[in-house]
């Protein structure tokens, strides 16, 4: 009892202001961030810790930050006949920031760690694919290497999956593939504090939690060096609080305009305010394991009677882009005309649902608490009581952890508004992991055959582009039998001051900081 | 009886003639109508919402103006007041009766019985009241009106209790209780007709401002996103949810506000004057 | 007086163990599985997650996990997050907030409701004592967070007197949150003030002092008053520890980093360590305030301590 008396006491004696906001030194910029919650890179599943990593890790393969197109970083080749066992190799001399050579063991290794079960990974699920991944799965697994790895030399590994699959490459920027150094498999947390990357940028001092990240420029990178000298992540908890700071003038990128300052924010900044896609899918997913919801033509209507443009204009302010299909425009392969049964039509929507047999009783809708989903959930409410006659609509409000819990073990009994993000910029990403039958985060229990067979065909592909056409048919299917209702498409927003110039949002909405550079 | 006759009627004699009685009182009689009928305030329906009127201002035939989603404020300030004053009044009303029931125990027995309610009121005094009822409200999971109703009972009992309790004991030793505890008056009649009567005021006083607070913890769970969800109407709702455009649209926060704060105030007023009527040394 | 404090000391045992574990039984029957919390959308694959629950004892039956929880307290350890991060950690950096704020609304709700209180009192049916009657019944009906939300438009936004977010200004972002929390506390002190003032000023011996030809000055300041004082002095112990639990929805306003802040995003997050740990804490602060209120009165009302 003693010890925590004396630790209330020591923190209020200790209290001292969090004293930011000095003179930042030449070539160093600040920027707003989220606390992530690991910087492990097997573990990192958020978009803060991805934020973090991007700086300090390069992968085999990075994104163009305007097209999404990966290209190679440190791979310099990525070559497979088969599409099943793919030869990589990597450029030599790179190394991470304490020096060690980054060589094909350190990915081997490095994959071989995330995939082992018992070292807890949060992204062990993206080497399913790999051969040898289900033994590291076991309860007590008896290896702790996958027998799909195999390092040939120094700069060389091969990948052997269980089944051809085109998209591979594209998913080998994720942070989950990240090489590590030999010291992140001893004292993982202090790893975690500090981490040893082999990015353009390496860490500065230690992860100061909910305060700051210090990053700075890496001399021997091999790649592209970093524009600015260092950049200071600062974290926010607080959604404004960067952006208050920012016309303060003590932070150089914002990242968080509150909504009712949008407006002004775009007017005073001009080209300094970017605003561009983001990955994010926006959906309303039906509980197809419930039979009340069996009848295509009813989820067909509800699609119907919902206006997204409206309520993207008057309840986001457009920081929303309406779905017209399942596959988000940032990625290959998105048509904008892909879903006619998206576009608001009200009498169509009633004939449907005549069609259907009606509604009877009260429609449950059920979404988190997160992401201000409420007023938007309570306009479509008023769409299909307005549209459909549908006037009992009762709203069920979970924290995301419950509601997900909930979601998982399909104890939803009505519509649920869900949002997706992509992994990898590609299709496959968008129809695969939610439309699969029996896909983990198929969160609809929709089970199709066609879909599954021009998704295997399209992974089956010779080529990234050759696969697309498939991926099309798929997405037709999904579109006809409406298992979730696209919503709408999510949009990031970055401001900055004038220190800075030459920033950029990448597809995964984080911002490009080795691009940046400081200007007076 | 004589005593007790007098008691209430002065108290009475002197509650007419307090403007500071009369017109809080007056004004809840308004509320209670208007929760009871709303029809009878507004004939528009306030579900009816077209968000192509989004956010209008008020005017002179719309006098809130519009909410975001293009719904009638003025039809929806109305229908708020059923759920403020339902929850006001279902909650004290079980508060008094848990603190009426343990409060007299425990001052009529005093001894053991006084004891254990004392710690358990104590445990509950140790509680921080809006985290205990932030975590009860999670695990309750659902978020209708009687689960509000019963976390705010289960943090508002203690205080009730004590009060009730102190009362008890102020008039238990009273001359009269002795008369007919001699005359062989069973220790429940005792309670029930002698010792409860008298010590009814002070519960009276508090009960009436308590209907205020907790009317006004009803609108700050539903800030906080615990109280009441949709598609329920209530001031607490629509108060967070003038949040996000304050500066844009201040209609959407001053109307419920308003409403809110004169109903707390009429029972904050109510109970001032029933405490001023009811205490002897102020005639 | 010393059997007093021992009686007292030894009631705050119970009290101590009856809320803590309340408090740890409500938070972990809250449904909902954290590790699907911190896995989110992302695929995880079951050996993992049945890692993680033995990792974090969230199988175990919930005495023991109790036990565990007194045996860490003991050493000052609240217990990690899910996310690897001590308890105490977050609560190092989040109480000094929350105290800051706290002390500033205590002493803003002391200072000016005693003052208002004491010049209420003095001059009964004055201009002065209406003015204080009516504002502090307004203040208290209007609910707190709808008083901040003007205080932020009006004070922040319309006028720029004060920041409206944060605490990046140092002490001058605290004082309108502080001037928000206090303002009820405030009403209670300064009626309370002004009640027992008046009825101090009736009191016998007030007349007896005026009797033996006392400055009147002394009648006031050194009798009347200090007999009124006592219940406001009680009151205000106990409001020390209901301020800072109270803070949660003005911090949620103002975007205060505090406590309150952090328990709510911790229950969001299933955090349960952060949660049980914070409101410990709580408990601790409400018991020693109590006890204190409690002794404090014993030393000034000799009655008490014959009960």
């Amino acid at each position: 009892m003693a010890g925590a008396a004396a630790v209330l006491l020591l923190a209020g004696l200790t209290g001292c202001s969090s004293g930011a906001g000095a003179g930042e030194a030449p070539g160093q910029f600040s920027v707003a961030a989220s606390e992530p919650e690991h910087l492990m890179p097997a573990n990192a599943t958020t978009t803060a810790d991805g934020q973090i990593l991007s700086a300090l890790f390069t992968g085999l393969v990075e994104y163009d930050p305007a097209t999404a197109e990966p290209r190679n970083a440190m791979a310099e080749s990525i070559h497979s006949d088969d599409g099943r066992t793919w030869t990589i190799r990597i450029k030599g001399g790179w190394t991470f920031h304490n020096g060690e050579p980054v060589t094909a063991e350190s990915f081997v290794d490095a994959w071989n760690f995330a995939a082992y079960a018992p070292n807890g990974m949060g992204n062990a699920g993206y080497f399913s694919k790999v051969e040898g991944f289900a033994a590291l799965q076991a309860d007590h697994p008896t290896t702790r290497a996958m027998a799909g790895l195999a390092v040939i030399d120094d700069t060389t590994f091969t990948v052997r999956l269980t089944d051809s699959f085109s998209q591979f490459p594209i998913l080998l920027g994720f942070q989950a593939f990240y090489p590590l150094p030999k010291s992140a498999y001893g004292d993982q947390r202090a790893f975690e504090e500090a981490p040893v990357g082999n990015g353009p940028f390496r860490m500065d001092g230690r992860w100061r939690h909910d305060e700051a990240i210090r990053l700075k420029r890496f001399a021997a990178y091999k790649g592209p060096a970093a524009a600015a000298a260092a950049v200071e992540f600062r974290l926010y908890s607080q959604p404004g609080a960067g952006y208050e700071d920012l016309l303060a003038g003590s932070l150089d990128i914002a990242t968080d305009v509150p909504p009712d300052q949008l407006a002004a924010a775009a007017a005073e900044f001009k080209s300094a305010f970017i605003e561009r896609r983001s990955s994010a899918f926006y959906y309303l997913g039906f509980p197809l394991w419930d039979n009340t919801f069996a009848r295509k033509e009813l989820r067909q209507a509800i699609s119907l009677a919902i206006d997204r443009q409206a309520i993207v204009r008057a309840i986001y302010d457009n920081t929303r882009a309406p779905a017209y299909s399942v596959i988000n425009p940032l990625v290959p392969g998105s048509r904008p005309d892909a879903c006619p049964l998206c576009r608001y039509d009200p009498a169509r929507a009633r004939r449907l649902l005549a069609a259907a047999g009606g509604w009877h009783g009260p429609l449950q809708l059920w979404f988190s608490t997160s992401a201000e989903n409420q007023p938007a959930l309570e306009a479509v409410a008023n769409m299909l009581r307005t549209n459909l006659g549908i006037t009992d609509i009762r709203f069920n409000v979970y924290d995301f952890s419950q509601f997900l819990s909930l979601v998982k073990a399909r104890k939803v009994t009505g519509p649920f508004f869900s949002s997706w993000l992509m992994d990898y910029p590609s299709p496959h990403t968008y129809i695969a992991p939610l439309y699969t039958a029996g896909a983990r985060t198929n969160r609809t229990g929709y089970a199709n055959p066609a879909v599954d067979a021009h998704i295997a065909e399209g992974d089956r592909a010779p080529s990234v582009a050759a696969a697309i056409p498939a991926y099309q048919a798929a997405e037709d299917v999904i579109l006809d039998d409406m298992p979730t209702i696209p919503l709408w498409f999510g949009k990031t927003r970055a401001v900055h001051g004038d220190h800075v110039s030459h920033v950029a949002i990448d597809p995964f909405s984080r911002i490009r900081v080795q691009d940046v550079r400081v200007t007076g | 009886m004589d005593r007790e006759a007098g008691l209430w009627a002065d108290a009475w004699r002197q509650l007419r003639r307090n403007p500071l009685f009369v017109v809080p009182a007056a004004v809840i009689a308004v509320f209670t109508v208007m929760a009871v009928a709303p029809g009878l305030f507004t004939r528009t329906d306030p579900r009816a919402c077209d968000l192509s009127r989004s956010l209008l201002r008020p005017s002179a035939r719309h006098w809130f103006g519009y909410d975001l989603q293009g719904c009638d404020y003025y039809a929806r300030v109305i229908h708020g007041a059923r759920v403020s004053m339902t929850i006001g009044i279902a909650t004290v009303a079980g508060t008094a009766l848990v603190a009426g029931v343990l409060g007299t125990l425990a001052g009529f027995y005093g001894g053991l019985v006084d004891t254990v309610i004392a710690r358990v009121t104590d445990v509950w005094f140790a509680l921080p009241t809006f985290l205990g009822a932030v975590v009860v409200l999670s695990v309750l999971g659902g978020n209708g009106l009687w689960q509000l109703t019963l976390v705010l009972v289960l943090f508002g009992w203690p205080t009730m209790t004590r009060l009730m309790r102190s009362a008890v004991l102020a008039v238990r030793d009273m001359e009269y209780v002795t008369a007919a505890r001699a005359l062989g008056a069973s220790d429940v009649r005792l309670m029930v007709r002698h010792v409860l009567p008298n010590a009814l005021a002070p519960v009276i006083v508090y009960g009436a401002i308590r209907v205020g607070i907790v009317i006004a913890a009803e609108a700050t769970l539903s800030f906080l996103g615990l109280g009441l969800q949709l598609p329920a109407i209530s001031w607490g709702l629509m108060i967070a949810g003038a949040q996000p455009r304050l500066l844009t649209a201040p209609h959407l926060l001053l109307f419920p506000g308003l409403f809110l704060s004169l109903t707390v105030l009429a029972f904050v007023l109510l109970g001032d004057a029933l405490r001023d009527a009811f205490d002897p040394r102020l005639r | 007086m010393g059997r007093f404090v021992v009686r007292r000391l030894v009631q705050v045992i119970p009290v101590f163990f009856g809320a803590t574990f309340l408090v740890f039984a409500l938070v972990y029957a809250v449904p909902g599985d954290p590790i699907d919390a911190l896995a989110g959308d992302r695929p995880l694959a079951p050996a993992v997650r049945t890692e993680l629950r033995h990792r974090y004892h969230l199988d175990d039956p919930l005495l023991v996990r109790y036990g565990r929880y007194l045996e860490g307290l003991a050493h000052g350890d609240f217990g990690t997050t899910f996310t690897g991060r001590p308890v105490s950690d977050i609560m190092k950096q989040r109480f000094p907030v929350t105290l800051r704020l706290g002390g500033l609304a205590f002493l803003f709700e002391a200072v000016v409701g005693l003052a208002a209180g004491v010049l209420a009192g003095l001059r009964r049916r004055s201009v002065v004592d209406s003015l204080v009657l009516v504002s502090t019944t307004v203040v208290v009906a209007i609910p707190v967070f709808v008083l901040g939300y003007c205080a932020q438009l009006l004070f922040g936004k319309q006028l720029h007197w004060f920041p409206v977010v944060g605490i990046r200004e140092g002490w001058r972002s605290y004082f309108l949150p502080a001037v928000v929390l206090g303002a009820l506390s405030l009403c209670y002190v300064a009626r309370l003030t002004r009640a027992s003032l008046v009825e101090a000023m009736r009191a016998d011996y007030v007349r007896t002092a005026r009797a033996k030809g006392l400055p009147e000055r002394r009648v006031v300041g050194v009798h009347a008053l200090r007999n009124s004082l006592i219940p406001v002095v009680t009151f205000l112990g106990v409001d020390l520890g209901s301020l800072m639990a109270g803070a949660i929805v003005t911090e949620g306003i103002f975007n205060v980093p505090g406590i309150g802040q952090a328990t709510f995003s911790a229950i969001h997050t299933q955090e349960y360590a952060t949660v049980v740990g914070i409101v410990t804490a709580l408990v601790l602060v409400f018991i020693l305030a109590n006890l204190l209120v409690d002794l404090l009165y014993a030393v000034l009302d000799p009655r008490i301590r014959y009960r």
